[in-house]
């Protein structure tokens, strides 16, 4: 079976005034459906990169020997448009720092990936169903309780369960964490993980970048990114955590 | 659709947009109000211009034109013209009960004719009023006063015959039998003229207390309106025909009643007399033609003659009549005053004159000579004036409210780097650029709408009230920007139409949603993985 997302000679570089700098120096990696892979690695050595290039934010260099393919899409030739549908519908983002629109309540921040999605008329057709999808969509992060309240009036953990549910809404194929614990006391990461855990033997297929051996440890599959290049792809490694746990 | 939530959400949780949306309500607000007084000022004069001219004016001033009666009858058998009424144009000096003495602007008037040309009749002030005046609550407006309706009704009958007859020797003769007077002619002064009213801030005119100068030299103080009891003294200088000046005539006018067209120019300074009389004392109405010798003196040809039987009188022969004269014939069209038909007008009245001209060849000034004017070309400098200064001053003062435009974009140029964070997330969700860019434009619109809306709230308050305004800041602090003598008009004109407001109110928003453009681009353009970095 093909993998969803299968990445060959994978470069970018940024510039810095007048000084190029490579981030991702030719990463190959291939993600099956309904994996739960983790990218590794020190800060600065590319893997947020890396996911905003795999979730389609940003543009790779480009390359001969490039590939970058999503199930059937070429992520290489799409036009802003198609990627901008993409990033709607194919992918769902969840960051470190939440990034929730604090406007907006807990549900219309959920529902928000659907307007931009449907437009006002199409939106405005299923808007019932679609508010129960979200409603459900909190209930299983367990904010059900929370619906109208403002992102300010949540805890960080609740935050996060919220940016979850978001990036599910529209019922993504993969799902890409950036540091999804990484604000998080460990016991709200506890639960956060136990959520994607949860959602991983439901079959969602899931990117997760992260420094936390602890993330790490949940995942079916663990790559190491170093100065741009993947250093290590082996799941049976042990894994050696900030905290002095495996490596 | 998520465009609409949050500027919804924008709306209502910052100030900012508050701010700009004040910006665009005080411009908005700033040009109606402008626009409406100009126009105001424009309409009211042009129409104004209307009430005491008529359409078309044929005029030989000074001297004036004889035979006028024909040359009515053969405009009033034009299909297009409804009445012509003769009138004398002159100046004169006029003597008050206060014993002071003003220049005026005297028009000779047959008050029925003129009526029927002009809105004479509308502008008669002292009249049997049923209903008091909008913003005369109090109903202190005396002539509301039913016990008085009946005098009041009668002041105005004699103001269109333009004689005293039952008015005076019924008031008259109650205060002074022997001041009984058989109908004698009378004059409608202009309702600012005498200086005896004042004007209440809902709108009508009361009497002020004056003194009054008694025949035996003596003062007394009287409150009460002119037509009561009052009369003036108009002095004129007659010319004769050749328009030489000949001795100053007086005569005293019971005042008849007053009018007001609004315009102050004309309320200050006119006299209306009845006709036959202003004739006869600028010695303009029909008289004997007597022969004279070679050098024109009558003197020669009658006077004392000797004779066998002694000396005796002899009365210059009479060869003939002058007949009256008048100085300008009023024309009224049928139908509206437009332009077009203002001048088809004029044409028609032009070929009736030259008809006219040479079958009274040598006594009326010829078709090349004679005035014919529409009521437009006579006042076609000051409209003039007034248009091109409206435009200029709209002019100005939309340049100012560019300042919206910029404050605006200041505004939403600070916004959309507040919000750049939020500009990243809706991109990482899958906004297109055209979707932002969308949303920032949507909410300067929004933002423009709500400010178009309330400045054209304020606007329409502010001008609504705008002479009560006037008149508080007056009383309070002393401050009279609209003086009348400077601007013709007794009370500030507006003119808030329904077009002005729609090419403002669009205008507002648009300059609102120009303002946004430039800052709704620049979020477009952001990069999202940068704008989800933006600290």
């Amino acid at each position: 079976m093909p993998p969803l997302i299968q990445v060959r000679s994978l470069r970018k570089t940024y510039r810095l005034g007048r000084v190029d700098v490579p981030v991702l120096r030719g990463v190959s990696l291939d993600v099956q459906e309904g994996e739960f892979l983790a990218i590794l690695g020190a800060s600065g050595s590319g893997k947020s990169t890396l996911l905003h290039l795999l979730g389609g934010l940003d543009r790779p260099d480009s390359g001969n020997e490039l590939t970058m393919r999503f199930g059937d899409v070429d992520l290489t030739r799409m036009s802003a448009g198609k990627r901008d549908a993409f990033r709607n519908s194919s992918v769902g983002f969840v960051f470190q720092f939440y990034h929730l629109l604090p406007e907006l309540t807990v549900r219309e921040n959920v529902l928000i990936a659907a307007m931009i999605a449907l437009g006002r008329l199409r939106y405005a057709s299923q808007a019932a169903v679609l508010k129960a999808h979200a409603e459900q969509l909190l209930e299983t992060v367990g904010l059900s309780h929370r619906l109208d309240h403002k992102p300010r009036e949540l805890s960080g953990g609740e935050r996060q369960r919220v940016a979850i549910a978001r990036a599910l809404m529209n019922k993504p194929r993969a799902l890409l964490a950036d540091e999804p614990t990484g604000n998080l006391d460990r016991e709200t990461g506890k639960t956060i993980l136990d959520l994607f855990t949860s959602l991983h033997h439901a079959g969602q297929t899931m990117v997760v970048v992260t420094h936390d051996a602890a993330t790490a440890a949940r995942a079916d599959r663990v790559i190491r990114l170093r100065d741009g290049l993947v250093v290590q792809e082996d799941p049976d490694t042990p894994l050696v955590g900030a905290a002095g746990g495996k490596r | 659709m998520y465009q609409s939530l949050l500027t919804r959400r924008y709306l209502t949780s910052q100030i900012m947009p508050l701010l700009a949306s004040l910006a665009v309500m005080l411009c908005t607000a700033m040009v109606l109000i402008v626009w409406s007084v100009m126009g105001g000022f424009l309409a009211t004069f042009v129409n104004q211009g209307r009430v005491l001219v008529g359409d078309v004016i044929v005029a030989w001033p000074n001297i004036g034109f004889a035979y006028y009666d024909d040359l009515a009858a053969r405009l009033e058998q034009d299909p297009e013209v409804a009445a012509t009424a003769p009138i004398i144009e002159a100046f004169g000096l006029v003597g008050l009960p206060d014993g002071r003495q003003e220049t005026v602007r005297l028009l000779g008037i047959d008050g029925a004719r003129y009526a029927k040309v002009t809105s004479y009749g509308d502008s008669i002030y002292w009249r049997a009023l049923l209903k008091p005046l909008p913003k005369d609550a109090a109903g202190a407006d005396w002539r509301t006063k039913k016990e008085d309706h009946d005098i009041y009704q009668r002041m105005y009958d004699n103001a269109l015959t333009m004689k005293t007859d039952r008015l005076v020797n019924e008031l008259q003769a109650a205060r002074d039998p022997a001041r009984r007077a058989a109908a004698r002619p009378g004059a409608v002064l202009g309702i600012m003229m005498s200086g005896f009213n004042s004007r209440d801030p809902a709108g009508f005119f009361m009497p002020r207390a004056r003194v009054k100068l008694l025949p035996d030299g003596t003062k007394e103080w009287v409150e009460t309106i002119l037509p009561i009891e009052d009369s003036v003294t108009v002095n004129v200088l007659p010319l004769d025909r050749k328009g030489r000046p000949t001795d100053m005539v007086s005569r005293a006018f019971p005042v008849i009643n007053e009018f007001h067209t609004g315009l102050y120019e004309v309320d200050n300074k006119t006299v209306l007399l009845e006709l036959g009389a202003l004739q006869q004392m600028l010695k303009m109405d029909a008289a004997r033609r007597i022969k004279t010798d070679a050098t024109g003196a009558a003197g020669r040809v009658g006077g004392v003659s000797k004779t066998a039987e002694g000396e005796k009188f002899v009365l210059p022969e009479t060869v003939g009549e002058d007949p009256a004269r008048i100085t300008t014939l009023l024309v009224r069209g049928k139908g509206d005053a437009a332009t077009a038909r203002l001048e088809d007008l004029r044409a028609r009245v032009e070929r009736i004159y030259a008809q006219f001209a040479a079958d009274h060849k040598g006594e009326v000034p010829d078709a090349s000579s004679i005035r014919i004017l529409t009521w437009e070309d006579q006042n076609a400098t000051l409209i003039t004036a007034v248009k091109k200064e409206t435009a200029l001053v709209l002019s100005l003062f939309s340049f100012i409210s560019l300042t919206a435009v910029f404050l605006v974009l200041a505004i939403f140029w600070s916004m959309v780097s507040e919000k750049t964070r939020e500009i990243g997330i809706l991109r990482s969700l899958g906004a297109s650029r055209a979707g932002i860019t969308w949303l920032w434009v949507r909410y300067g619109l929004a933002i423009g709408v709500i400010g178009a809306a309330l400045g054209l709230l304020m606007s329409y308050l502010i001008v609504s009230n705008i002479n009560p305004i006037h008149e508080w800041m007056g009383a309070r602090m002393g401050i009279q920007i609209w003086d009348p003598r400077i601007y013709y008009f007794t009370v500030i004109p507006t003119d808030l139409s329904a077009m002005k407001v729609l090419i403002v109110c669009t205008g507002g928003v648009l300059s609102s949603a120009a303002g946004a453009l430039w800052p709704a681009l620049r979020a477009a353009r952001m990069d999202p993985v940068t704008a989800l970095r933006f600290e």
